[in-house]
């Protein structure tokens, strides 16, 4: 009995110290030159592909499953501290704060490049029906920006189930084409529309503001001025924390095994009477909400949105992050997205070398470590019994 | 009526720079199964490399002392085109052969970004690559008659790739390899079966698409006069467009994919009110509707999945 109840206090203690290793890779990530970001990078990828040869990965994934409480609860309050711990530096505040707006919406994205298997280039153009909704609202009609976040959520999703549409009839090359016509159409649409700013963009985006207090102003906690992306970085970490919530049950849920089902093979699904309409939709619309989100909350966070914040290149960054993270898996989905943004950001000195760094990323995450930083996991189905034994039925869920 | 008649061989003359492109994504996808996205980027390469074999090699001069400044043209054109499939061989070995046996996205994604690689390598090394660069004028500009202003340049551009066409129609009937690659590109097993050397058709089809590539680049560039290093992005994208239209796989329907969108894009930008900056989206809705509702092409065949 004690044994036992030492047993489940390690893998606790395990679970914790995980967590917290994670949130200090990301820190010191975070914090140090681009050499050192890229050392801590390598050596943490090397430790997953050590646990995988190991199989000590799976442990700890055990771990952190029966844990997840305490392991969320540590990166929790990491995440509470992190703003005092960079000591009010708001350019890394400012990094973190984009790190978790694209972490919205890659977790979004990976509804449909990652549960379905359905190719969507065009990510970038839901994230900016969301930033430009939101923001024209506020601009041009005075609408607050709560209201304008759920209108972006709405705008998007209904663009999410229009470009839905294709993916009904298509898939593969077509598919991919088709949502990167509609993505090169989104963007020319904005450029020639002088009504949404055209190619100057729409500038003094009015900012949030809760009970008078406006968030554009330093926050002051214990005596401690903290500059203004602080109160964006906790509400984009809210926001972020419900989008992984909502993500992460709807993995768990009927939907996204349909999802998985679709993935495997479209036929297959639809003969075991999986509504594809009904479900390929579903992945466009709601990822497309949660792009509408972030969007929202970008254009309210910077001032100024304008059309190149929202081409093609973006959504080929955001396929990136999904693809580096590990598709299907939302831990590693924001995972990736952070540290793609982070890198991204250390690369801003190179500022030439943006694109063709990001492009040999890609190709070297293709060809080197295809399914991810985290691959996407076996789904496990238990049924517990009263005798404690148990029986296992383990689904094996995107084995390719 | 001549305005609509120098429109319409404006298209003309466009849609063959599309159809180049498109040639190129169907004999690719006929062979491999496989999109390879980035042979807009690879004909803009040829672009480039021909610019710079002229402004700053000198070859067009020295070339012009001893023959004439057509044949120099031609051999100056050729050089770039035969660059340009050497380059998408290396392409190949890099960036597909990896992802040959695995999901159709990844050697989408992979060649996309060395797409995207190839257009920031020629911006970072090129001198001034992220200027517009004045493509050398190798076509004579002459008008060749008042009319409806067909210029010598026009004609060349249409006979070119007329004369190009001619040349693959009869490279792939008529020569064994040809022939082994019609082989590959109607059922792969089967052709291996009955003793074709697959990996040997799969190089000789990059190099000669590259090589289509490289001579679609030169006459686009010379369509516009200029070239920018990321030209080469909308020029695939349209050159992807011509071969899903007239049908994925198959060589001519490109062509007549092609010419579909050129004449939309040019007809929208002339005649319709502020149509100027709505063509491209005009030529692009016009592809989702095909895809949504023709998936087959203009010409091709219905395929029915089986369980």
């Amino acid at each position: 009995m004690i044994n036992k109840a030492g047993a489940q206090l390690s893998r606790s203690l395990m679970a914790i110290a995980v967590s917290l290793g994670i949130c200090l890779i990301l820190y010191i990530a975070l914090v140090s030159p681009l050499p050192i970001t890229l050392l801590v990078l390598a050596i943490f990828l090397g430790l997953i592909v050590m646990g995988e040869r190991s199989g000590g990965i799976e442990k700890i994934y055990a771990a952190m499953e029966e844990h997840k409480g305490e392991a969320l609860v540590v990166a929790g309050i990491f995440a509470l501290l992190l703003p005092l711990l960079v000591s009010g530096n708001n350019y890394l505040l400012h990094v973190v704060v984009m790190g978790g707006i694209y972490s919205i919406i890659a977790l979004g994205l990976n509804f449909q490049l990652g549960s379905t298997g359905m190719v969507n280039f065009a990510p970038a153009a839901f994230y900016g029906t969301g930033a430009y909704t939101s923001a024209v609202l506020a601009v041009k009609f005075g609408i607050s920006p709560w209201v304008g976040i759920l209108c972006g959520l709405f705008m998007a999703a209904l663009l999410g189930i229009v470009f839905g549409f294709p993916a009904l009839k298509t898939r593969g090359y077509y598919l991919s084409l088709v949502t990167i016509a509609l993505q090169v159409i989104f963007t020319l649409m904005i450029i020639n529309t002088d009504w949404l700013g055209g190619p100057n963009g729409i500038p003094g985006i009015p900012g949030y503001e809760i009970f008078g207090f406006s968030f554009r102003r330093p926050l002051e906690i214990l005596g401690m001025r903290l500059p203004y992306q602080t109160n964006y970085f906790y509400l984009v970490f809210l926001l972020l924390s419900l989008a992984a919530l909502a993500a992460s049950r709807l993995y768990n849920s009927r939907i996204g095994l349909a999802w998985n089902a679709i993935e495997q093979d479209e036929i297959v699904a639809a003969t075991q009477g999986i509504n594809l309409t009904k479900i390929k939709l579903l992945a466009f619309s709601i990822g497309a909400a949660f792009a509408g989100v972030a969007g929202a909350l970008y254009a309210h966070y910077t001032s100024f949105i304008g059309n190149e914040d929202f081409d093609f290149n973006k959504s080929l960054v955001l396929i990136c992050m999904v693809l580096l993270g590990g598709m299907d898996n939302v831990a590693g989905v924001i995972l990736g997205s952070l540290l793609l943004t982070i890198i991204d950001e250390k690369l801003r000195d190179f500022a030439d070398y943006r694109m063709l760094m990001y492009a040999l990323i890609l190709i070297i995450i293709l060809i080197a470590r295809p399914q991810g930083l985290l691959p996407k996991r076996n789904r496990k189905y238990q049924i517990k019994q009263d005798n404690n034994e148990g029986y296992n039925v383990t689904v094996t869920a995107g084995g390719k | 009526m001549s305005l609509v008649l120098s429109q319409a061989i404006n298209a003309i003359m466009l849609g063959c720079t599309y159809s180049l492109v498109g040639i190129g994504f169907s004999l690719f996808f006929g062979v491999m199964d496989i999109v390879v996205f980035c042979a807009g980027d690879v004909a803009i390469f040829a672009a480039f490399s021909i610019t710079a074999l002229v402004s700053i090699v000198g070859l067009y001069a020295a070339l012009n002392l001893a023959l004439p400044p057509f044949l120099s043209t031609v051999l100056i054109v050729i050089a770039g085109a035969s660059l340009t499939g050497v380059l998408m061989l290396a392409l190949y070995r890099l960036v597909i052969k990896p992802f040959e046996n695995k999901s159709a996205l990844m050697p989408l994604l992979s060649t996309i970004a060395s797409g995207v690689a190839l257009r920031e390598l020629i911006g970072i090394f090129y001198p001034q690559g992220r200027n517009p660069q004045t493509f050398p004028q190798l076509l004579p500009g002459g008008a060749l008659s008042d009319f409806a202003m067909i210029s010598w340049r026009n004609l060349i551009i249409i006979v070119a790739t007329l004369l190009l066409v001619a040349l693959l129609y009869l490279f792939v009937n008529k020569t064994k390899i040809g022939l082994s690659i019609q082989a590959v590109s109607q059922n792969r097993e089967a052709a291996i079966m009955v003793g074709i050397n697959w990996q040997q058709v799969v190089l000789i089809t990059f190099l000669l698409g590259g090589f289509i590539l490289g001579i679609g680049g030169f006459l686009v560039a010379s369509y516009y006069d200029v070239v920018r290093f990321d030209m080469g992005s909308m020029y695939g994208l349209k050159g992807f467009c011509a071969a899903v239209v007239g049908g994925l796989g198959n060589v001519y329907g490109a062509i007549v994919g092609g010419l579909l969108i050129a004449f939309i894009e040019v007809f929208v930008s002339a005649f319709v009110p502020g149509g100027t900056a709505y063509a491209s989206v005009a030529a692009f809705l016009m592809v989702v509707l095909f895809i949504l509702f023709k998936p087959e092409g203009v010409i091709g065949e219905k395929t029915i999945e089986k369980v």
